[in-house]
């Protein structure tokens, strides 16, 4: 009996210290997500992204590749708010992964918490592409940023609870980081408080919320809908009468719309940065404030 | 006074904090708070609205709406609400998840209407060894379409080799599924094995009086090239009792090529998609060993635009010496996720004719179609 008990022990012991050694597997669906799992989790995890920081993440193709890495992930990070609903489910279903299944610890739904914004009281796709949840777009508030990172601690935590107090940690540096940093951007962009702007899609409601600009109107006439020519031409007429100098745009989409515009009116039509590694330069979820306040800034004040 | 009040303000509530900060951004970070707490979002909820919470399952339904031309029929225009299917998709506890598909057709020629269960499966979410197992009446994983929806594919027609060796509904029958995905971290493999209970209507297998069940295996294997490539190879291998109560087996192959550039994936694509049967069929007195294709290039032009060209060759699997082809080209028009609308033109010619289908030797087809779903539709395999 007392031999039984110690190999228990044994096994116990072992279990936990490799459980406390080993790299917690996170597997996101966006960039920032995984920038910010990074920086929370250090060097305890290992993470991939699903999409890339240039795609547009509505529309992610559910390659049977992402199934592997999902298969064996002990977390899983979503945006949630249904941004992923295309794509997501199935794979995590396909994972045959228990651990990252809906309601399991290593599920992570990166918006639990967050303020939304464009809650619709009911949904008619007659008005487009709109969010059941409210816009899924929330990660563009730097503020919001620290809402994510305290979900995807908290994921951590439950998988590896032995090394809690160095995600907490972690999540107090980034927490400070970005009290520090939005200051920053906040300071540079209040000259531009109030300036007016036009946006391909409705994907801005945060950003343009926490730095005081006004998005005035879209491209797209319904949020999912390609611009058609009433839209441009109501557009044009908008942009000259309120002298608007910027329209901005995703990387994923085709500027060819936005050119039209630009050439009618002198706009410049700007690609501003919807996920960290949009852009070569944009290395993590900090990085993606700085280059889209610095391009906004630098077409604002030309 | 108002500055006082604002510094000694500071100084209690943030200083112990943001000690080390010089004093401009000091300033800044009062001036945030001041801000953060005027400026509240617009709309702003962190609760779902009561309309969200639901315990209802996903309830999509969809609408398949089509006309057709046939130069070989005395009638030589239709059209049908070909089908409407209702879906309920949801997970059913930690363990499983439940998919229906009710299917509502039309009749053509009568104009009776059959509603019948399309697909009715568990599937299971917390198997040990990376296994899955479906239990129900499912559509089988047979190469590339059969356990699709015709709706998803991107003609309207089903492939001529298709039909001759599986009939319209192709391969979907009632029994279990059990998948595994293989421990291979370079690429993906999953190798499906199920047995089901038998058709009651297919041109190659039938449901047996006996013991005699329908068993069926799938590999696929599956390559990222690129990121934006991917290639996927699959074998499938079946075996079941046909009208003689003898087996017939069936080996299918399919290889499949994608380009799809991350970045504009919403604007261009490029599908090259083959299929392969080869089939042999012991009949009392004799057998049979028949093959048919297809090859097939679906190209995305813009971001509502696809065109569809495919190529059928087939015989029958009651005979090798019937040589049935077939050209179409699709053109697809997707005016929105939520609807679209095809044309696809077909010449089929074959070397024999068949009085019971009032089938000639080289003939014409045009099809329309209409797909239109509401509701929340689940995602279709990659």
């Amino acid at each position: 009996m007392k031999n039984k008990i110690k190999i228990i022990i044994l096994l116990i012991s072992l279990l936990t210290s490799k459980l406390n050694g080993a790299t917690i597997r996170v597997v996101t669906t966006t960039q920032d997500l995984k920038s910010i799992a990074e920086l929370i989790g250090g060097d305890k995890v290992e993470v991939f992204s699903i999409a890339t920081g240039y795609q547009n993440p509505h529309f992610v193709d559910p390659k049977p590749s992402y199934i592997i890495k999902l298969s064996n992930a002990d977390v899983f990070v979503t945006v949630g708010l249904d941004l992923e609903n295309g794509w997501s489910p199935q794979l995590v279903t396909s994972s045959r992964n228990p651990k990252i299944q809906k309601g399991s610890p290593g599920y992570v739904d990166a918006s639990e918490g967050v303020s939304l914004m464009q809650i619709p009281s009911s949904l008619n796709r007659g008005e487009g592409d709109i969010h059941l949840f409210g816009n899924p777009h929330y990660w563009l508030d730097p503020l919001n940023g620290k809402q994510i990172a305290r979900n995807i601690c908290n994921g951590l935590e439950k998988i590896s609870p032995l090394n809690k107090n160095f995600f907490e940690s972690n999540l107090k540096l980034f927490n400070e980081t970005i009290d520090r940093k939005i200051i920053e951007w906040i300071k540079v962009m209040a000259k531009y408080k109030g300036a007016k702007i036009i946006a391909y899609h409705n994907e801005w409601c945060y950003f343009e919320n926490r730095f005081g600009f006004q998005i005035v109107d879209f491209l797209e006439p319904k949020p999912g809908i390609p611009p058609s020519p009433s839209q441009l031409v109501k557009i044009i007429g908008e942009i000259k009468s309120n002298q608007i100098k910027v329209i901005i745009s995703s990387p994923y989409f085709t500027t060819s719309s936005s050119d039209v515009v630009a050439k009618q009116t002198g706009a410049k039509v700007l690609t501003l940065a919807t996920s960290s590694g949009a852009f070569e330069s944009i290395k993590n979820y900090y990085d993606l404030f700085d280059y889209n306040i610095t391009q906004l800034v630098s077409a604002l004040k030309q | 006074m108002k500055k006082i009040f604002l510094i000694v303000l500071y100084s209690i509530s943030i200083i112990p904090v943001y000690s080390q900060t010089d004093s401009t951004a000091s300033d800044s970070l009062l001036l945030l708070q001041i801000q953060n707490q005027l400026k509240i979002p617009e709309s702003t909820n962190s609760i779902p609205s009561r309309s969200s919470i639901s315990a209802n399952p996903d309830i999509s339904v969809i609408g398949d709406f089509r006309a057709n031309y046939q130069s070989n029929y005395t009638r030589h225009f239709n059209a049908n609400l070909n089908e409407t299917e209702i879906s309920f998709q949801s997970v059913v506890d930690p363990y499983v998840r439940a998919d229906f598909f009710v299917s509502l057709s039309r009749d053509q020629e009568t104009g009776a209407f059959d509603v019948g269960v399309e697909e009715g499966y568990l599937t299971t979410l917390s198997l040990p060894a990376h296994l899955q197992l479906k239990a129900g009446k499912f559509k089988q994983m047979l190469g590339r379409i059969n356990f699709l929806h015709p709706h998803a594919l991107p003609f309207i027609d089903m492939p001529n080799a298709f039909v001759r060796f599986f009939g319209e509904e192709g391969l979907n029958d009632a029994g279990l599924s059990l998948s595994w995905l293989l421990p291979n971290n370079s690429f993906f493999q999953e190798l499906t094995v199920e047995i089901t209970d038998g058709p009651h209507e297919n041109p190659s297998f039938i449901r047996s009086s006996g013991n005699n069940f329908i068993g069926l295996a799938h590999l696929k294997n599956f390559w990222d090239l690129t990121n934006n490539a991917t290639l996927e190879f699959g074998l499938t291998g079946i075996s079941g009792p046909n009208v003689s109560n003898k087996i017939t087996s069936i080996a299918a192959a399919d290889l499949t090529y994608k380009w799809k550039p991350v970045k504009f994936n919403t604007y261009k694509s490029v599908t090259f998609q083959n299929e392969f049967y080869y089939s042999h069929t012991p009949y009392l007195t004799k057998s049979v060993n028949s093959i048919g294709f297809y090859s097939m290039l679906l190209m995305q032009i813009s971001k509502r635009t696809f065109l569809t060209g495919r190529y059928d060759y087939t015989n029958k699997p009651t005979s090798n010496k019937f040589v049935e082809e077939a050209g179409s080209l699709t053109v697809g028009w997707y005016l929105t996720e939520f609807q679209k609308i095809e044309l696809q033109v077909k010449n089929t010619s074959a070397n024999s004719e068949e009085i019971e289908n009032n089938y000639k030797k080289n003939f014409n087809q045009v099809f329309i179609r209409w797909i239109f779903v509401i509701g929340s539709h689940g995602a279709h395999k990659y």
